[in-house]
């Protein structure tokens, strides 16, 4: 048989991240895909022995700036779990809030950047064009459209206030015909089902094995979100978005699912704010390890600090989302169609700078 | 024949956070809509006037950048979007990384911020722009 | 917070994985710390943390790897391991045997080579610092 090599990337019209496969291939078909990473590897891990601890987060927050309020949050709940600290409620009422308004922009920015990959450009701008709206709500109340240095360890930077979250509420709720235009083109467009079902499917058992994480692991009929369980999001009325299919449609029908139910979240978090403060006096500094999960918009992050007693942690480790679903890609992209493979490339919503750190 | 009325861009990130990125694709959608200037956002560097930078330079891109800049054609224009592709920013320090996009290309315009606003990214475009022109009025010049 | 850590020998280690994989567990993370040495430039034993997801719970086997010890892989088990082994032997220089995708040390292709593996110095704290 006689193969050619096709290497794809790191510069390439789909990906905004450099990322790089070689591709093995029989005439079209891809017989082998190896990856190849390390474009945008800073060794940010390797900062926190020389930052104070609480300086810090501003790092973290700058691992990936699509999930920046994310990893500043994770990164301080992990060493918040180190030095046994107890966050105050509003602040973590807060943290929900902002998180769910992440993964919002985060869905809406994957669903433009499939709907590019699948060559659908007016739906691209469309979907982007709502995801501006909830940047303007990022930049009303944290200043920052992209970074926004709110989070901190033992609570937040700052208050947002009880009316200006119930107002970014009802005008997430009145945004909802608007996406739901939009959405419904993914759920039910001809183009967009011919492109997406039945590609790249990933069964169960392969799910659980490969390790895959958030919306590819619930995309696969598994129950797993960090959210469950996970006292943050105590007394708030949702369950995990699961389809059966496996395949790139189910993957984001899952997205589309967790766009509305993140503002449902939100609407319930506003509707009961507390009044406890907005952050926890920090006596200490960390001594001992934790980990922490968080679920991301791209799935379960893993972070683990590790502290010496002094204000420098000895080692801070990420996990990301993206870092557990690559090994997937590399499954799914074996037997596909040359022409296929940037659409399962972005189907684990692939976030490189996440990934290499 | 004004170049200056349709410069088509080719963006590459260097080792940013992505936040750059998204920005600068932010961009190119309809609030902001860098088009109305008449850019194009190009992946082939052969079709390129502007590369855009983000993030700073490290040294397995170290390549890749220069390659993309020797592939594209005269006149050329290089821009540097947010403090990582200007200095190295926050990452600086960092063992991979080598420092801002001046380290390896010419750069024409500095783009500040973390990360840089779409406002701030059109201003660096239009002075780009500006650039441009006198690059290739330069050019015809010596002709 | 407890953590349920099993400190292990390297040896021990493909039979509890197998025991694991078998019991339905899912590979979440392979964490490496660098542990402090005697005097500096010493080669740091690095202290390998394997961490398993079951039913959302996460329980871990830890073990320690001395300078130039092998580690057997458990890429055999877990497909996923080949990409943590890979970095953990760029950043801290811990061989594996039977990586089933060996980049053989172009993963990241950094400027230093295994830049991790050097234990963090010990700093004074500083005093009054902000909260």
């Amino acid at each position: 048989m006689k193969t050619t090599i096709v290497p794809l990337g790191p510069q390439h019209p789909v990906l905004p991240e450099p990322l790089s496969f070689d591709l093995v291939l029989d005439n079209e078909r891809v017989i082998d895909a190896v990856p190849s990473i390390g474009f945008i590897h800073r060794g940010l891990e390797l900062l926190a022995p020389k930052r104070d601890f609480e300086e810090y987060v501003m790092i973290a927050e700058r691992v990936c700036g699509i999930c920046s309020f994310m990893h500043g949050m994770g990164y301080s709940s992990a060493v918040e779990s180190v030095l046994a600290l107890p966050v105050p409620r509003r602040a973590r009422q807060l943290r929900v809030i902002l998180a769910e308004l992440s993964r919002v922009h985060s869905h809406l920015l994957w669903l433009g950047l499939a709907a590019d990959a699948f060559g659908f450009e007016n739906l691209f701008m469309q979907t982007w064009r709502l995801r501006e709206e909830v940047l303007d709500m990022f930049e009303e109340t944290t200043g920052g459209r992209v970074i926004f240095n709110i989070v901190k360890v033992g609570g937040m930077r700052k208050d947002i206030e009880d009316a200006t979250l119930s107002r970014i509420s009802s005008r997430l709720t009145a945004m909802k015909p608007q996406l739901k235009e939009i959405t419904d083109i993914f759920l039910n467009d001809y183009t967009v089902k011919h492109r997406l079902s039945g590609l790249a499917v990933l069964p169960e058992a392969e799910a659980r094995e490969l390790g895959v994480v958030g919306p590819m692991l619930r995309a696969s009929g598994v129950v797993s979100d960090q959210r469950l369980g996970n006292p943050m999001y105590e007394g708030l009325r949702w369950e995990a978005a699961v389809e059966k299919d496996g395949d790139c449609h189910a993957r984001c029908r899952v997205r589309v699912k967790e766009i509305f139910q993140s503002i449902d979240i939100i609407a319930q978090a506003a509707g009961a704010m507390a009044a406890d403060g907005i952050a926890a006096k920090i006596a200490s500094a960390p001594n001992g390890e934790a980990f922490y999960r968080a679920e991301q918009p791209r799935g379960e992050a893993i972070y683990y600090v590790r502290g010496n007693g002094t204000r420098m942690l000895e080692r801070f480790r990420l996990r990301t989302p993206t870092f557990a679903n690559v090994p997937a890609v590399v499954k799914l992209l074996k037997g596909t169609e040359l022409a296929d493979v940037p659409t399962i490339i972005l189907t684990i919503d692939p976030c490189i700078s996440c990934m290499e750190r | 024949m004004s170049l200056k009325k349709s410069p088509w861009l080719l963006h590459y990130d260097g080792s940013s956070c992505n936040g750059c990125d998204i920005e600068v694709l932010a961009c190119l959608t309809p609030l902001y809509d860098a088009e109305r200037f008449g850019v194009i956002n190009t992946g082939n560097p052969r079709h390129a006037d502007l590369l855009l930078l983000t993030g700073s330079i490290n040294h397995q891109n170290e390549e890749v950048v220069r390659n993309l800049y020797a592939q594209m054609p005269e006149p050329k224009v290089v821009l540097a979007v947010g403090i990582c592709a200007t200095s190295g920013g926050v990452f600086a320090d960092c063992y991979n990384v080598k420092g801002g996009a001046d380290k390896v290309l010419p750069v024409d315009v500095y783009v500040p911020g973390c990360a840089a606003r779409p406002e701030a990214i059109i201003d660096g475009i239009v002075r780009a722009l500006g650039v441009l022109e006198q690059k290739r009025a330069a050019a015809e010049a010596k002709k | 917070m407890t953590m349920d850590i099993a400190l292990i020998e390297a040896a021990a280690l493909p039979e509890r994985v197998k025991g694991l994989r078998a019991a339905g567990s899912r590979l979440a993370v392979i964490s490496a710390v660098a542990l402090p040495v005697a005097a500096a430039g010493e080669a740091p034993a690095v202290e390998l943390t394997y961490s398993f997801d079951k039913d959302g719970a996460l329980s871990h086997l830890r073990l320690t790897a001395a300078p130039g010890q092998k580690v057997p892989s458990v890429s055999g088990d877990y497909f996923s391991a080949f990409l943590y082994e890979n970095e953990i032997r760029e950043q801290f220089g811990v061989e594996f045997e039977g990586l089933v995708l060996d980049f053989k040390g172009t993963l990241y292709k950094t400027a230093v080579r295994v830049p991790f593996a050097v234990a963090a110095p010990v700093k004074k704290p500083v005093p009054g610092a902000n909260s």
